[in-house]
């Protein structure tokens, strides 16, 4: 093989580098438990050290142009944000692990998997389809194929082009990509090496220009350093999918040897420095014009219109304009392109027109900015600030607070506070405001005075409740994927201490004396399978800070809002009554999903009444309040949009009257006594949240989520006399209507459920259900998480529904709602907006974070082709087999053995990993609580992967890998 | 829940008092003016049966004691583990685990049926912080009682190395358990489950028996692999090993752990105690000091646990009784037995090997074959075979005292009309 003139420049030096780098892999490997020779990725410039000339057929070149090449560059475009958006990803494209996964290579891997010369900026490289490098790089193993493939060099198959390449319908909906072509696509990238170097193809010594200049070449890696990325408008992967970046590469096509012959250059224009003179600029120079990290191979490059850049390229010099200009940095004009533009190939060459074409602001331009949708407010919560003169109001999609003014009713500011805030609370004098930002698991607290973020402290998994104690010393956050309560000190900002909760826990308020705080779970806790749910309310000592009772509510689940009442005798909580263990169709009867109030006595006793009339339903009872005066309860109901007045003494009147069978077995069930109690129901806009009376008693505010307002109720009158605008936009695009459908109970039989209340907020609820129409118990499956299903088709544990539009289609009425379907038009928005629910990013591993010992012995668990006792496992029953990156599902069924007697079936759908952690139980049916379960209790023949010959501490190590997935 | 109040019975409180001619007659004979006592066992007053004249100094004598039973409410008198916890006290017995109430002396537990996952509970720890309570289930597991309700980890649902739990030791956010098979360790925040065995630990033999937390270090305590020493913050591990090897002999006096098969550790103001199945050993970190029955007050070499008050103290529960360490410096001990025929008390005040006094008292101890003691401010509560036994230490003083200013238990009549007295 030859080696390119340049190799002895960059490569020479890389190589040297890669051997210490290697090395020192090796050390920091050994020092953190790894094996020494575990691979790492050594980067496209490594491997096209040997596969770049015309003798490995341009091998380099190939990829170059190809959108491979491009992969990770393409992730800055405005359909790629689409995309994201679409999928539910929160983060830039160009940082998201789903986006990654596929379009980038080693983007999950370590710092120390990671050679100096790989950057991920490089796109689909050659180890993202040949495995890391470093163990086959060598020439003397790639010169043997068994022996390249005995130290890890892989040779793909289509089956590993589909793992990216599968039918992506966030893909189809925004670029309407078609069916990949497995075979189409293998031959598109193929890079053979010629059989024997073409005759043709006769070298042309390139000429150095001996001249040494002052300012040398510093290369588009350098430039990328900063000019990556949102901040700079992404100007370096603009670049990357430009025809410049491809110039040099172009060289090595079949089509340039043609151009070139017709132009009288013979041989390989890679080498002609006719060619390279427009196609390389700068190679023509000496060795000591480039400093390392300079590749000619980058083709028209940053430094070939602006010059080269070793003393203008610091940050600090090219944040001065004149100073950078002192220091080399060229202006770009018409003769900068014209000097090689002009009659080009004999063609006309436009400059303006190129101009645009390569134009890469550092800020975004309209276009850029409006290409996403508007932005929404979605309150959520809000509370009443201590004088009573501001609302601070939660909103989940704009990111913000807004505060409105009480008295003229208008919102007077927003604030920033971090991502999807979702509840806030003042301290007792006013002057702090805690905001929860479920997103970021952070707590972010707000200056009043000067409404500004004075600090951002994190918390557990996703907090959601936030309250302080009477005196203001400690704040209690619930970390609701955590099932924990931060326990913070208030001046300090440092947590305490973390109490256990139930699962999910949601809410909090305190009892009038200061002396306990009642805590909501929205989650059932585990029970035996096929039982009933079992809710918890949590009831915490302020003065201990420590749990004091945990109250028991059988037969309820997403328990939200919670209230006490004035006289601190009880609280109030909402619930639903979920009868998972009937089949769904019986909703004609009243029986699926009812909805209620459950009291709180303070002796820790339960009382369960509905709210629900037999042909109204309350469907998704979210939050309550009591007036001041303790004579009323209003309840929030985010699926049939309106307020319940519940008349407080004739609830527990009727209560106390009760025996004490009726109140255990009647009460909660019974669907005539609420009109006992509910004195009447005041609409509000779209999903009500959040709801709170004024100081005086004769106001309540109501955030309604999904109309960005507040309703104004007038207590007397019982009714909304105003609509307080937070500022959300006018239009309402598919993807909020296809919200306000999924959180709208009107498809259902009696509005007793909407999709929400079995996904709250797109996520779980933590219950087997019986869907199937038989009657008998048949096929019981867990519910599973949205986030994130958009590319996991197909769905249903036993795979048969190809779409969502199936899933959510008629089927749906069949089997759940039992009244009309969707309309066209519902069914596509609701589509659109369950592939928009956010997934939050992992809270075990950031991307490409370090492992932590435990998860990268784990991860070699995952991976492993072998058993303990060496044993090859079938490929067929390795865990990355049907869980491979970057969604871990490879998207059909399969028989793991977990069918049990009530199962139809016994192959299931392979479920993605991404999250595990937060959606438990597992299995198709829901009957392991843990991850180690699916393998202690559910995997006796190997048939779930092979695990039995694994030892406790493997088992724990795979567990803590799977978390960060 | 069930709740069962139990009104508390004093058994026996023992009575005190000093012979004629000693220099403590006088405050001794006020003791014994008090008259009968609750239990109107006249015959317990106390006196010296045996003195040296050389006993200028004493330490403190537990007189008064009383004893629970599933007379007085618990689900069983197999106690394995006890531990203090400001108002309430912490009893794992053989079929449940029980909450003693100090204040209003009522004793309420649970058992399977109620919730405890599992009947054994041989291991208590309190999470300071949240007052959460991790029992070590023998056999079961792991679990929590929080706010009422137990959760429960094993071997199958969870990262816990084995079921067979000896010792539970909370630690910052992490609770420790020492198993059969290895110890494991939880992360309550992240949930991560950690395994030490011999693969990653010095750990010659994975029977983990004892296990404490304190001062940045876990000490384990492992049958066959003596002490292991873990540095929290460096994650490093340290083996205190018998130089003797596996002889059941102490060739060499304190020059290091005395038997590999150890029971039990306790670490506190930088002094590890360590009670094993051939006697005990105290280390500070430089030196080393065995101890054994034959030269010391302790009962017995069987050691199934042990409680270091502090540098210069401890309590080693033995199967002939309850022996305790009182002055490190002058080696000074106090062995509390109970004849179980004649239902007396004894308290033995030994120099060494040396018996400077000796003490016939009420039973203290409610049986001799002793499983765990916690010591809970100036009170001491031990766990026995056939009961919880309850040392009041009204008057208690650290170390030593010159014997005319030694204050030796409440007074007779304090005994019975104070609070513990209430029949």
């Amino acid at each position: 093989m030859k080696e390119r003139r340049w190799c002895t420049v960059v490569l020479g030096a890389g190589v040297l580098t890669f051997a210490v780098v290697v090395a020192a892999t090796a050390l920091s490997a050994s020092d953190t438990g790894v094996a020494d020779r575990h691979p790492v990725y050594v980067g496209v410039r490594v491997c096209s050290e040997c596969h770049a000339d015309a003798v490995s057929g341009h091998q380099f070149s190939l990829w170059r142009v190809s959108k491979h090449a491009e992969g990770y560059a393409s992730l800055w475009t405005a359909e790629s944000k689409k995309i994201a958006e679409l999928s539910g990803i929160r983060e830039e494209p160009q940082e998201a692990a789903a986006c990654l996964g596929c379009h980038a290579t080693g983007a999950d891997a370590e710092e120390w998997e990671k050679e100096e010369h790989f950057h991920v900026e490089d796109g689909v490289q050659c180890e993202r389809c040949h495995g890391p490098g470093s163990e086959y790089i060598s020439r003397e193993i790639m010169m043997d194929r068994e022996k390249a493939m005995m130290a890890g060099l892989k040779m793909p198959t289509q089956r590993e082009c589909m793992m990216c390449h599968n039918v992506k319908g966030s893909h189809v909906a925004i670029i309407g990509s078609s069916v990949f072509d497995p075979t189409e696509g293998m031959k598109r990238i193929a890079h053979p090496i010629p059989d024997s170097e073409p005759a043709a193809i006769a070298p042309t010594k390139m000429a150095k220009d001996a001249k040494a200049v002052k300012h040398k070449y510093v290369g588009v890696p350098k430039c990328g350093e900063c000019h990556g990325g949102p901040m700079m408008n992404y100007q370096f992967s603009r670049w990357r999918q430009s025809a410049h970046a491809r110039a040099y590469a172009v060289l090595g096509t079949f089509g340039a040897y043609e151009t070139a012959g017709a132009a009288g250059v013979k041989g390989n224009p890679q080498e002609s420095p006719k060619c390279l003179r427009c196609h390389s600029p700068g190679s023509d120079l000496a060795e000591d014009n480039f400093l390392p990290g300079f590749d000619p191979g980058d083709g028209v490059q940053c430094e070939s219109c602006h010059g080269p850049g070793s003393e203008y390229y610091p940050e600090a010099i090219m944040r001065d304009p004149a100073a950078a200009r002192k220091f080399g940095l060229q202006p770009v004009g018409n003769k900068t392109c014209m000097a090689c533009h002009e009659n080009a190939h004999g063609r006309e060459f436009d400059v303006e027109a190129g101009m645009r074409k390569i134009a890469h602001p550092t800020r975004p331009t309209e276009t850029d900015r409006h290409s996403l949708g508007p932005r929404y407010k979605t309150p959520l919560n809000l509370a009443l600030s201590p004088d009573g003169c501001e609302l601070y109001v939660a909103c989940e999609a704009s990111d913000t607070v807004i505060i409105v003014d009480v008295a003229t009713r208008e919102a007077v500011g927003e604030i920033s506070t971090g991502g999807q805030p979702t509840d806030v609370a003042f301290n007792p004098d006013g002057t702090l405001a805690y905001v929860t930002n479920r997103l970021d698991d952070t707590l972010a607290v707000v200056d009043t005075r000067s409404r500004k973020v004075v600090q951002t402290i994190a918390v557990g998994d996703e907090p959601h409740g936030v309250l302080t104690d009477p005196r203001g010393k400690l704040i209690y956050v619930l970390n609701t994927s955590a099932d924990s309560i931060s326990v913070i000190d208030a001046e300090t900002l440092t947590e305490q201490k973390r109490l256990p909760a139930s699962r999910g826990p949601w809410s909090l308020s305190i009892s009038p004396d200061g002396r306990r705080i009642a805590a909501t779970n929205t989650l059932s806790r585990f029970v035996e399978f096929r039982t009933p749910s079992i809710s918890e309310v949590t009831i915490i000592d302020t003065e201990r800070a420590v749990i004091e009772d945990r109250v028991e509510v059988p037969g309820a689940n997403l328990m939200q809002g919670v209230a006490w009442h004035p006289s601190g005798s009880f609280a109030f909580v909402t619930l639903n009554r979920t009868k998972n263990l009937v089949p769904m169709t019986r909703l004609v009867q009243g029986w699926t999903i009812t909805n209620g109030l459950g009291v709180i006595w303070r002796d820790g006793q339960v009382d369960q009444v509905l709210l629900d009339e037999p042909d109204m339903c309350f469907p998704d009872a979210a939050d309550v309040a009591f007036s001041p005066d303790g004579r009323l309860a209003f309840v929030t109901s985010s699926g049939s949009d309106c307020v319940a007045v519940v008349d407080v003494n004739k609830l527990i009147q009727m209560l106390n009257s009760a025996s004490e069978y009726e109140r255990a077995h009647v009460f909660p069930n019974h669907l005539g006594k609420p009109t006992e109690f509910v004195v009447k129901r005041i609409p509000t806009r779209n999903s009500p949240r959040g709801i709170l009376f004024s100081r005086d008693g004769k106001t309540a505010y109501v955030a309604n989520a999904l109309d960005d307002s507040l309703s104004v109720i007038d207590v007397d009158k019982l009714e909304a006399v105003a609509r307080i605008d937070l500022g959300g936009p006018d239009v309402i695009t598919k993807v909020r209507y296809g919200e306000r459908v999924f959180h709208s109970a009107d498809i259902t039989f009696h509005r007793q459920f909407s999709c929400h209340s079995c996904h709250p907020d797109g996520h779980v609820d933590g219950i087997t259900y019986d869907i199937e129409p038989d009657g008998i118990g048949i096929s019981p499956v867990d519910n599973r998480t949205l986030r994130g299903i958009l590319d996991t088709a197909p769905f249903k544990w036993e795979g048969t529904n190809p779409s969502l539009q199936r899933q959510c289609g008629p089927r749906l009425a069949v089997f759940f709602t039992r009244i009309d379907p969707f309309t066209p038009e519902e069914l596509t928005a609701l589509d659109n907006y369950i592939c928009t629910i956010p997934r939050p990013p992992n809270r075990y591993r950031p991307l490409g974070g370090k492992l932590t010992p435990a998860q990268r012995r784990g991860k070699t668990v995952f991976e492993r082709t072998t058993t303990n006792d060496g044993r090859v496992i079938p490929v067929e029953n390795r865990c990355a087999t049907c869980h491979f990156a970057p969604l871990f599902t490879d998207r059909t069924r399969r028989n793991v053995g977990t069918k049990m007697s009530l199962d139809r079936e016994s192959d299931f759908d392979v479920p993605h990993l991404n999250n595990i952690y937060d959606s438990a139980p597992y299995l198709h049916n829901g009957i392991s609580e843990t991850l180690e379960e699916i393998w202690t209790k559910y995997n006796p023949y190997d048939q779930h992967g092979v695990s039995n010959d694994m030892t406790k501490d493997q088992l724990n190590d795979l567990v803590e890998y799977l978390k960060t997935l | 829940m069930r709740s069962r109040s139990r009104r508390k019975r004093i058994t026996v409180i023992a009575a005190l008092g000093l012979a004629a001619g000693w220099s403590l007659a006088a405050k001794a004979s006020d003791r014994v003016k008090g008259g009968a006592l609750a239990t109107g066992k006249a015959d317990a007053t106390a006196r010296p049966v045996a003195q040296t004249a050389q006993t200028p100094e004493l330490p403190y004598v537990y007189t008064k004691w009383e004893q629970f039973t599933t007379k007085d409410g618990l689900p069983n008198d197999h106690i394995f583990a006890v531990k203090a916890d400001g108002d309430r006290v912490w009893i794992g017995t053989e079929d449940g685990l029980a909450r003693l109430d100090k204040k209003t002396r009522r004793i309420k537990y649970w058992k399977e049926e109620d919730g405890l996952p599992w009947q054994v509970v041989a291991a208590i720890d309190v999470h300071p912080g949240t007052g959460d309570v991790w029992l070590g289930l023998f056999g079961g597991g792991l679990a929590r009682f929080s706010g009422g309700r137990f959760d429960h980890w094993h071997q199958l649902n969870s990262g816990l190395v084995n079921d067979v739990v000896y010792g539970v030791a909370v630690e910052n956010d992490n609770v420790w358990a020492a198993t059969t098979a290895g110890a494991s360790r939880y992360n309550t925040v992240t949930g991560e489950w950690s395994i030490f065995t011999e693969k990653n630990a010095p750990m010659e033999e994975i029977w983990n028996y004892g296990v404490c937390a304190a001062d940045g270090f876990v000490f384990l305590g492992v049958w066959g692999s003596g002490v292991l020493e873990y540095d929290i913050e460096r994650g490093t591990w340290k083996d205190y090993l018998d130089p003797d090897g596996e002889m059941e002999i102490d060739l060499y006096r304190d020059d290091g752990i005395v038997h590999v098969i150890t029971t039990g550790v306790s670490f506190v103001e930088k002094t590890l105690w360590a009670s094993t199945y051939f006697g005990a050993s105290r280390y500070d970190g430089r030196h080393w000091r065995g101890y054994f029955d034959h030269d010391s007050g302790l009962p017995s070499n069987f050691s199934n646990a042990v409680q270091g008050r502090g540098a210069n103290e401890a309590w080693f529960a033995t199967d002939k009784g309850l022996g305790a360490l009182m002055d490190f410096p002058t080696d000074t001990w106090v062995t509390y037995t109970t004849d179980h025929k004649t239902h007396k008390g004894k308290a033995l005040v030994q120099r060494g090997s040396e018996v400077i006094a000796e003490f016939e008292t009420a039973p203290n101890i409610p049986h001799n074959y002793v499983l765990w003691v916690d010591c809970d401010g100036d009170d001491v509560w031990v766990g026995t075979s056939k009961g919880l036994g309850h040392a009041i230490g009204e008057g208690y003083y650290p170390g030593l005292k010159v014997a005319d200013r030694v204050t030796m238990g409440p007074r007779a009549d304090e005994r019975t009309t104070g609070r513990r007295a209430i029949p």
